[in-house]
């Protein structure tokens, strides 16, 4: 059975991620359980998703630390989220800092060292410049895809056939060409590491 | 054919199989998402309904007549509903009818956690409790099935990790909506009218129906079962617990219940008689177990497991010393900024509350977006307790601060959706009992919380078509206000004025403030503010909690890119450092 956390901020494309890592799961011929939580989730808060699959699943709920990939869209996010994985498991992280909204004058910065602290005891860290690829590709809310192509590389139990299935059925026909697109760049960038 | 769906899109499945004729709600998390999927499938005939009550009253209405309803609400609604659904109990049904009540353990998006098996329990109904999103769909139809033949509503209780979990569900792809044939409706005033004479013969009737349906528990296989294992530990449970369980203790002995209400008494003794110790494992309340201790037995429960909250795979395994092999990363030790939900960039709350919170004022609230306006830096909320109560409080909080030495100012303020829902019993008591209270209604023109859902002040309905739409202020003065104004939020120092005029007058006023949810009308609202001086960093647009604006540096920065040109930064930036170009504004008379 395969554990993924993925976490980011609200509206920025982490329910849609794991919506497709789940049905390309379900494709690929896994039992599946996706959990999430998505009252607020437009409204700029933390939003986290879990998917598991394998040949039979029970819990939708990851046990701490048992996650064998944490995927971020966002890196505080993945800093909150890092207990949720196993020492040896794998932290995709969307190179993009977004601040949290002002609460007011007196407030807990936010982590200089960021990265570093993603890196400590971490065995593979992969930082994706999923946001910057999406820009360049047309548009940013193609980063969650750029990170579904990143995460792939790492889930050779999902064929490229099934990823590519999926990405076209979970998209209008207008934007399939563009998530393709950054699927594919995704999986580059991680393949080629 | 296999399909991920989650557990609110199973539910919305399982009723369209089971012909349902009728369903209505109102939208609560987390089960909004029933509805909004029934509407979408097209087959059944929807409405969003003010409240829960007479969502309920409707279904009940629809069943009498002899046709299929479901009911869907969040477990608070079910409180709202509550008057009709412990009579109906005494009525039964005809056509089937069965309420979904989405529960919210860890209240991930609500004011409470209560257990809703309790009030099925009160009100004589049995409780079906799906584990995942296949038995979500295939128990709405048992459910409707059971309804019939016992002449019963039925409760189907979730909870929000089966509303919002998904799993695989097998369906029959050619499958067409076949409505269940609408069943003969003839008058049957013993039955339906609860006179005192006719109620004391139906409460027995209710009484030999809970005993036929512990019968049906004992042998109804697909719904409750034994999986035999290891004989040292037996574990009684049901909904999610039973995944955890599944998980956490893969090789104990398993009584799952999917009729948790009436409990099926032989089958827990033949079960508590194979096993050397026996547990329940439930979320919440002792409700299983509490029923089990009725019987003599002495089940291991809450002693070791949590009363409050969600379980989840560590919680249980810890319970039966199981290493789950957590070898996790270490959480970081420096302090981590929170990401909690904001209003969102120009937002019409967000005028409101940093209006309300210069002003000093002592505001009840309600539920909504708007409950965020508690949160720092607005900080402007006194109280939240349900739907609508921010009306009353207001009033009895003016009777009470109002012999009070310091005598403070009170206003009530609840969103569009919520004062429809059961704010307007409350300013009907206002007026009618001398109360000289304000009331604040912020109208953004949806239900936005839940995610946009029509409302009756909408004018639109759940099936997208065309409808009245509900004039507040119109309301307003039917009711007997007299004093009803209307202002522009953006407009701060307008609605400050205004709110200094309304809470200074000796009779009950109200305030709309009308400002479309910029989530529904993304029209920007000018262009992005811009800093046109070297800013000085005083803070004092931070205090807005506006996601445009960033401290960068001891300065503040806007983001173009979340900026809707709402221009209130600009009205308070002491410096006139910031300025916006208002492209568009709401013509709106004060």
């Amino acid at each position: 059975m395969k554990s993924v956390f993925l976490t980011g901020v609200g509206g920025h494309g982490v329910l849609k991620l794991s919506g497709i890592l789940a049905e390309a799961a379900l494709t690929a011929g896994f039992d599946v359980r996706k959990s999430e939580i998505h009252g607020m989730s437009q409204r700029g808060g933390s939003v986290v998703s879990q998917v598991r699959y394998g040949n039979r699943v029970h819990s939708p709920l990851i046990p701490a630390g048992t996650a064998d990939a944490l995927i971020s869209l966002e890196l505080l996010e993945a800093l909150r989220a890092l207990p949720c994985l196993r020492r040896n498991g794998i932290l995709l992280v969307n190179e993009q800092h977004i601040t949290p909204a002002p609460l007011g004058r007196h407030r807990v910065p936010y982590p200089e060292n960021v990265r570093e602290l993603c890196e400590d005891g971490v065995e593979t860290v992969v930082f994706v410049p999923a946001h910057a690829v999406a820009r360049a590709l047309g548009n940013v809310r193609a980063a969650n895809v750029v990170m579904a192509g990143a995460f792939s590389t790492f889930a050779p139990e999902i064929s490229v056939e099934v990823w590519v299935h999926t990405i076209e059925a979970a998209f209008r026909p207008e934007h399939r060409e563009l998530n393709l697109h950054a699927f594919r760049a995704g999986k580059y960038f991680t393949a080629t590491d | 054919m296999r399909k991920l769906l989650s557990g609110n899109e199973a539910i919305a499945q399982g009723a369209r199989e089971a012909g349902v004729l009728f369903a209505s709600a109102y939208p609560g998390t987390p089960s909004t998402e029933i509805l909004e999927t029934i509407a979408r499938q097209g087959d059944i005939r929807v409405q969003w309904a003010p409240n829960e009550k007479v969502a309920y009253e409707v279904a009940c209405g629809v069943a009498l007549g002899g046709g299929r309803a479901l009911v869907a609400m969040k477990h608070v609604g079910v409180n709202v509903a509550a008057d009709p659904l412990f009579s109906s109990s005494y009525s039964g049904v005809n056509g089937g009818l069965v309420l979904v009540s989405a529960d919210d353990p860890a209240m991930h998006s609500s004011q409470n956690e209560q257990d809703n098996r309790h009030l099925a329990r009160a009100a004589k109904i049995p409780v079906l409790e799906p584990s995942d999103s296949q038995e979500a769909k295939d128990f709405v139809r048992m459910a409707f099935d059971i309804s019939e033949e016992l002449d019963t509503p039925v409760m189907l209780r979730v909870t929000t990790r089966i509303c919002h979990s998904m799993s695989p569900v097998v369906l029959d792809a050619d499958a067409v909506y076949i409505r269940k044939p609408i069943r003969p409706y003839r008058r049957k005033m013993s039955k339906n009218v609860l006179l005192p004479v006719h109620a004391r013969r139906r409460h027995e009737v209710v009484e030999v129906r809970l005993e036929r349906l512990a019968q049906l528990g004992e042998s109804a296989r697909e719904l409750n079962r034994i999986h035999w294992g290891d004989r040292t530990i037996g574990i009684v449970t049901s909904g999610i617990a039973y995944q955890y369980v599944r998980e956490a203790v893969p090789h104990a002995s398993i009584l799952k219940l999917g009729l948790t209400y009436p409990l099926p008494a032989d089958l827990v003794r033949e079960f508590a008689g194979g096993v050397d110790e026996l547990y329940v494992v439930e979320e919440l309340d002792p409700f299983l177990e509490g029923e089990i201790r009725a019987l003599g037995l002495r089940p291991v429960g809450k002693e070791v497991f949590p009363l409050t909250g969600e379980l989840d795979p560590d919680k249980v395994a810890a319970v039966f010393g199981i290493d789950l092999g957590g070898d996790g990363v270490e959480a970081v030790d420096e302090q981590l900024p929170v990401r909690p939900p904001v209003l969102c960039a120009g937002c019409g709350h967000r005028a409101a509350f940093y209006t309300l919170s210069k002003m000093g004022l002592v505001v009840t609230g309600d539920i909504g977006c708007y409950t965020l306006g508690t949160l720092p830096p607005l900080l402007a909320m006194d109280s939240c307790m349900c739907m609508g109560a921010s009306v009353g409080m207001a009033q009895g909080m003016e009777i009470a601060l109002g012999t009070a030495a310091d005598e403070r100012r009170v206003l009530g303020v609840i969103g569009d959706s919520t004062f429809i829902h059961s704010g307007i019993t409350g300013l009907i008591n206002m007026v009618y009992n001398g109360g000289a209270g304000t009331l604040l209604i912020l109208d953004n023109g949806t239900t936005a919380m839940t995610g946009h859902q029509d409302h009756p002040g909408t004018g639109v309905t759940a099936s997208g078509e065309k409808t009245h739409s509900l004039d507040f202020a119109a309301l307003c003065r039917a009711i007997g206000v007299r004093r009803v104004r209307e202002t522009d939020p953006y407009d701060m120092d307008r609605l400050e004025a205004v709110l200094n005029e309304e809470l200074a007058a000796d009779e009950p006023s109200v305030i709309i403030c009308r400002a479309p949810c910029r989530l529904v009308e993304r029209v920007p609202l000018g262009h992005p503010a811009e800093m046109e001086i070297d800013c000085p960093g005083c803070g004092v647009c931070l205090e807005l909690g506006c996601p445009a604006i960033e401290e960068l540096d001891g300065r503040s920065v806007i983001d173009p890119a979340v900026c809707t040109g709402c221009g209130l930064c600009a009205q308070i930036c002491p410096f006139c450092g910031l300025k916006v170009d208002t492209i568009r504004r709401d013509p709106v008379t004060a």
